[in-house]
Parts: C-alpha cells; sequence; structure tokens
C-alpha cells in the first residue's frame, strides 16, 4: 500500500516535471523564433520563398543574363513559383535552396543579401557522375575525332528546349524530372535539332507517331529510352544500349519477353527519306562494278520497308483517280439523263 | 413519271442490314481513333486522338472496335458456310446472284463506259452491279490485310517469336505491318468516304442516304431502274411475288436518315480533312 502510495506520489512529481519542462522548452523555442534573426540553415527553404515569392520584398526582381548558347541577353525573374520548384527535379523533400548557393550558407538575410551569389557548380557536388559518362560517349570521342568543339553540357541542359519555367527565363532551380511528360517531348526536340533525319523517321514508326499526337509518358519511349542519356555509344560498342549485347534488355524493359528476332526491329524507317532512294538508285546502276554493294542494299530491312511504301502510293493513287473519275462520270451521266428526261418529256425506260 | 407504285420489294435480309450496321459503328470507332496516328502531324489529329481519350485509351477503343470487325467478319464467313455447305444452297460462287467477278461484268463496264461517253443507254445491271462486287471484295481483302497486319502491331512480340532471326533481320515484320496497316487505312477510309458514299448513298437520285442496306426495302421504280435485268429473271421465274413487302414505315424511314445522315457527314470531314492534309504536303 504505502509502496504504491509513494509510486503514484512520484509518478505525480515526475510527470508535473516533465509538464514544466515542455512548457519551459517551448517557451524558449518561441522566443528564439520571435527574436532571432533570418538565419538561413540547411533544413528550411522558409526564409527564402518568404521574399522571392512576393516581388515587393524584393529590391531586384528582374535581371539581365546571357545566354550561353547564343549569347542572348535575356530578363531573369527573380521570382521563385513554389509549385513548379516542388514539382521539379530538385523539389525533393531534402533538398535546399543552400545547397546549390552555398555562399549564402549560415548567413543572415534578415536585410537581404548581396546581390550576385556565385555561380552554381551543378557539376563538382552533385552531377559528376553524368559528365564523366558524357566524356566517355561517342558524341565527344566523335567530335574530338574530327576536331570539333565538343558540346558541353550548357548545349543540351540550358535554352528553353530543356529548361522550362511558368515565370521568368530558364533556370536549372526548375529543371523538370525525367518522368515529366513535357520536359521528355522536349528533349526529342533537343535532340532532334541536332539529329533531323532521325527525328524524322522516329515519328514515322509507332513509337514516333505517338510521341508526335502529344504523349509522351514514360510509356512512350522517347530517345534517351532508348540510347541513353549521358553515356550515349555507336551500336558497334559492346556497352552501347543499342548495341547487339544489350539490346534484348533495351527492348525488353518495355516488351516483356523480347526475343532476338524482335530487337531486329527497324525503329528508324526511311520510307521517306530521299538519301535512302538515292542510295538504292546508285546501287541498282552500279551493279555491275559493285554487286556486293546491291547485294547489301537489298539485304537491308529498309528496302522492304521502302518497297512496301511506293506499291502502297502507287496503289492509293491509281485507286484514287480510277475510281474518283468513274464516280465522277456516274455523276454527270445520271444528271445529263435526268436533263435529257425533262428536255424531251419523255419518260423512257431504259 | 406520273404513276408511282407503291410497292416494294426485299433487297437485304436482317442479317445482311445487321452486318453492315456493325461495319459502320466498328469502322468509324476504327478511322476516328486509327486515322489521327497517320496524320499525327496535323492539328486536327491531336484533337481527334484527345476526344477520344489519347494514349492509351484512344488505342484501346480501336482493339474494340477491331473486335467487332472479326465478329462481323466471321458471322459473314459463317453465313456463307452455313448456306454453302449445310443448306446446299447454290449461287453464291457463280451466276447472276454472285458476288464474285462474272464475264458479264466485262460487257457492263463497257457498256458503262459508253453511257458515260454518251454513246449508249445505262446498261441494264443485275442483282450486284460491277462496283458493289468490287467494294464487297475490296472489303473483304481490306479486313483481312487489316486484322493481320492489325494482330501483328498488337502483339510484336508474340509474331516475331516464330520467324528466326535470320528472316527477322531483312524482313521486319512489325514495320512492314505498320507501313501496310497505315496505307491501307487511308486507302479502306478514302474509298469508303468518297467512292462508297458517291456510288451508293450521294448520287443524285439517293440523296442524302440510299436507305435499302437500312430498312432492306427497295421501291418496284428503283428496282426497275437500278436492277432490271434482275427484275426480269426473277418475273420469268414468278418469284417476284416472294420479295414483295410492305413499304418502310414512316418512323423506320426517319431512324435511317437520323442514324445515317450524322454518319455519312462525318465521314465527308475525314475525307476532307485527310484531303487537305494531301494538299498541305504537295504544297
Amino acid at each position: 500500500m504505502v509502496y504504491k502510495v509513494r509510486e503514484s506520489l512520484m509518478m505525480e512529481i515526475l510527470s508535473g516535471v516533465k509538464r514544466l519542462e515542455f512548457v519551459a522548452f517551448l517557451a524558449t523555442c518561441v522566443t528564439i523564433l520571435i527574436l532571432s534573426p533570418a538565419m538561413l540553415f540547411a533544413g528550411d527553404n522558409g526564409p527564402c520563398i518568404e521574399c522571392h515569392t512576393k516581388p515587393d520584398k524584393l529590391k531586384v526582381a528582374e535581371k539581365a543574363k546571357i545566354d550561353p548558347i547564343t549569347g542572348e541577353i535575356k530578363v531573369s525573374s527573380m521570382l521563385i513559383d513554389e509549385a513548379a520548384f516542388k514539382a521539379s527535379a530538385h523539389g525533393g523533400e531534402d533538398f535546399f535552396c543552400i545547397d546549390c548557393h552555398q555562399d549564402l550558407d549560415g548567413k543572415d538575410v534578415t536585410e537581404g543579401h548581396k546581390p550576385n551569389l556565385k555561380p552554381v557548380d551543378c557539376i563538382t557536388f552533385c552531377h559528376d557522375d553524368p559528365a564523366e559518362d558524357y566524356l566517355q560517349s561517342t558524341h565527344v570521342k566523335l567530335m574530338r575525332e574530327n576536331n570539333k568543339d565538343v558540346l558541353t553540357c550548357k548545349d543540351c541542359h540550358a535554352g528553353l528546349s530543356y529548361h522550362y519555367t511558368p515565370i521568368g527565363d530558364k533556370s536549372p532551380r526548375d529543371v523538370p524530372r525525367g518522368t515529366d511528360p513535357l520536359h521528355r517531348k522536349l528533349t526529342i526536340d533537343a535532340c532532334g535539332s541536332c539529329h533531323q533525319d532521325y527525328l524524322n523517321s522516329y515519328k514515322n514508326n509507332a513509337h514516333g507517331q505517338v510521341a508526335t499526337l502529344g504523349h509522351t509518358t514514360t510509356d512512350v519511349p522517347v530517345c534517351f529510352d532508348c540510347h541513353g542519356k549521358h553515356k550515349i555509344l555507336n551500336s558497334s560498342d559492346p556497352e552501347s544500349k543499342v548495341g547487339k549485347e544489350r539490346i534484348i534488355e533495351t527492348c525488353g524493359s518495355c516488351h516483356a519477353n523480347a526475343n532476338a528476332s524482335f530487337v531486329k526491329h527497324v525503329e528508324h524507317p526511311q520510307i521517306k527519306d530521299v538519301k535512302y532512294y538515292k542510295t538504292l538508285l546508285a546501287a541498282i546502276k552500279n551493279a555491275r562494278s559493285d554487286p556486293g554493294n546491291l547485294k547489301k542494299v537489298i539485304k537491308n530491312p529498309q528496302t522492304i520497308l521502302c518497297t512496301v511504301f511506293v506499291m502502297y502510293v502507287g496503289i492509293l493513287a491509281f485507286t484514287f483517280s480510277a475510281f474518283g473519275l468513274h464516280s465522277l462520270l456516274t455523276w454527270f451521266a445520271v444528271v445529263r439523263d435526268e436533263y435529257r428526261r425533262k428536255e424531251h418529256g419523255d419518260d423512257e425506260q431504259h | 413519271m406520273v404513276m408511282t407504285s407503291n410497292t416494294n420489294y426485299l433487297r437485304f435480309r436482317l442479317f445482311h442490314r445487321f452486318c453492315h450496321f456493325l461495319i459502320i459503328i466498328s469502322f468509324f470507332g476504327l478511322v476516328l481513333t486509327g486515322m489521327p496516328l497517320a496524320f499525327r502531324g496535323y492539328g486536327w489529329a491531336r484533337w481527334l486522338y484527345e476526344l477520344f481519350g489519347g494514349y492509351p485509351t484512344a488505342g484501346y477503343i480501336h482493339r474494340i472496335c477491331a473486335i467487332i470487325t472479326f465478329f462481323a467478319a466471321f458471322m459473314h464467313f459463317i453465313f456463307l458456310f452455313y448456306n454453302t455447305s449445310v443448306k446446299k444452297k447454290k449461287g453464291y460462287f457463280w451466276g447472276p446472284n454472285s458476288l464474285l467477278i462474272q464475264p458479264r461484268d466485262v460487257f457492263d463496264i463497257v457498256g458503262d463506259i459508253k453511257w458515260f461517253l454518251g454513246i449508249g443507254k445505262r446498261p441494264n445491271f443485275d442483282c450486284w452491279i460491277y462496283w458493289e462486287k468490287f467494294e464487297y471484295l475490296s472489303l473483304m481483302w481490306g479486313t483481312l490485310v487489316m486484322a493481320f497486319t492489325g494482330l501483328i502491331l498488337w502483339f510484336p512480340v508474340q509474331f516475331t517469336k516464330i520467324i528466326p532471326v535470320s528472316v527477322a533481320s531483312i524482313i521486319d515484320l512489325p514495320s512492314i505491318a505498320l507501313i501496310i496497316h497505315r496505307y491501307e487505312a487511308i486507302l479502306a477510309a478514302g474509298f469508303i468516304f468518297t467512292i462508297h458514299f458517291f456510288h451508293t448513298h450521294l448520287l443524285p437520285e439517293k440523296m442524302p442516304v440510299d436507305e435499302a442496306i437500312f430498312t432492306g426495302r427497295i421501291t418496284e421504280d428503283e428496282f426497275k431502274h437500278e436492277r432490271l435485268n434482275q427484275y426480269k429473271r426473277l418475273e420469268n421465274q414468278r418469284q417476284l411475288d416472294n420479295y414483295k413487302i410492305a413499304p418502310p414505315s414512316l418512323f423506320v424511314s426517319f431512324l435511317t436518315r437520323l442514324f445515317a445522315v450524322p454518319i455519312l457527314i462525318t465521314g465527308l470531314i475525314m475525307v476532307g480533312l485527310m484531303f487537305s492534309a494531301l494538299l498541305v504536303w504537295a504544297i
């Protein structure tokens, strides 16, 4: 009994102390929050959002920027669209403004901050792997071999083709996620801006025709789904996603049970490419001097596709001209008969 | 003509009318969900594709309509098999009632050309006019081609599995199927929406719709005007009375027009858009 009373008394005292402690803690927190200046620490975007969503709180709401590719001067807004940022690749749960703008780490921004922050270094701490992958790609290899300027990250990753924001100019901040349909669609245009022929032939394919209609969700493959993103390699490379060593795996990521015959699919049919017909004609012309080349051209799966296409153009042209003429003539003859019948007033039964 | 007889004859039995109805429904479903893919670069194609739910909903509608087409084709062949093999009826493959090309069709074509040029009178036709036979045969052939290529596109992995790799590297089945499916579709849709419409429904004497395939009946005047040979043949065989039937009620006629006219207009708009795309491409 005695013990029990003591126990309950102890409990009461203890819980009272706990309550007191909690109130004290709360009071301290509130005091700190009220008194403290807007210090920037990892884990909070609040102070940034506080000003960068309200134009009247910003000293400079717009800044001029030079486009890294075209050299054009563009006006860039300093406002943040919170919804766009949250939806972007950088808008995750554990990612914060000062992770990129590191020169503001631990600074007091109650009175604002210096007008020009250091340019953000995307590569050193975060995106170092893609850069390394890219340097091993066929893009870089070919450009170095041919003494051309190697494309930099920004050639693909900057510009409206890659980053889009609803407000102001492009900003790497709001870079969309890889699964974003609009982003996936824009990458097709980005690749196509150099590889025009391949873009055109892709649009003739089953995948490309759906993408052209504007559907680029993850179940419709765009360029990078098959060719890879940074480490794009020639198909002769054993590591290439479209080479014979890995093609079954690549196609199989969507088409379950993809087999060795299935992956022979021509993803870029050149049925509307004049260049293909030229090589075909040249091969036929030089059939005697170079029969090997003709054989190679005929064995190309494109040949059957182009033959079928040309055949169908012929069938369409013949059918519609022949039957169109027939329809017109029938019409005229019926009207003529009607006219004659009225003219002569005879109800002839033919 | 002063005297208009009110006698009607049965031209299409309920089975054929039902099959034609099924084909209309499935064909329009297929064209409206499939044609945007063939004309993917144009604004109207996007609009139409989105109207039917976009990807992948439009594709599902396309496949459901394909199954309806398969069903109609299946019923047609069961009908043929039942009548020729079980009931041992004659005249399906040869003779005046056959839908296959007969020697006299050649004379009909020559006669028609003479009529066009104003040299001769309009030839008298039998049960089926040569262009109707051509339409029937192209529908059969077209359905077969579209069904086969469509199935390859529906199950590309399964179809390529049956061909060896060495053949697959020269003959790419799904790509060939896609090209055939696309251009055969343009051929079929273009043909139905122009040639079939203008030869059957939109003739000056039939405008706006030939109701025979919906009500199943034609008037005596129409019968004599279009198919005098068949009329005379049945008259000689004393079978004409077997085909006599009451004229369609006003309500059925109204329903027919209510259904057929919007369908015809939709088809004409589609072919107009397709043709404008050709013009844009050519210019």
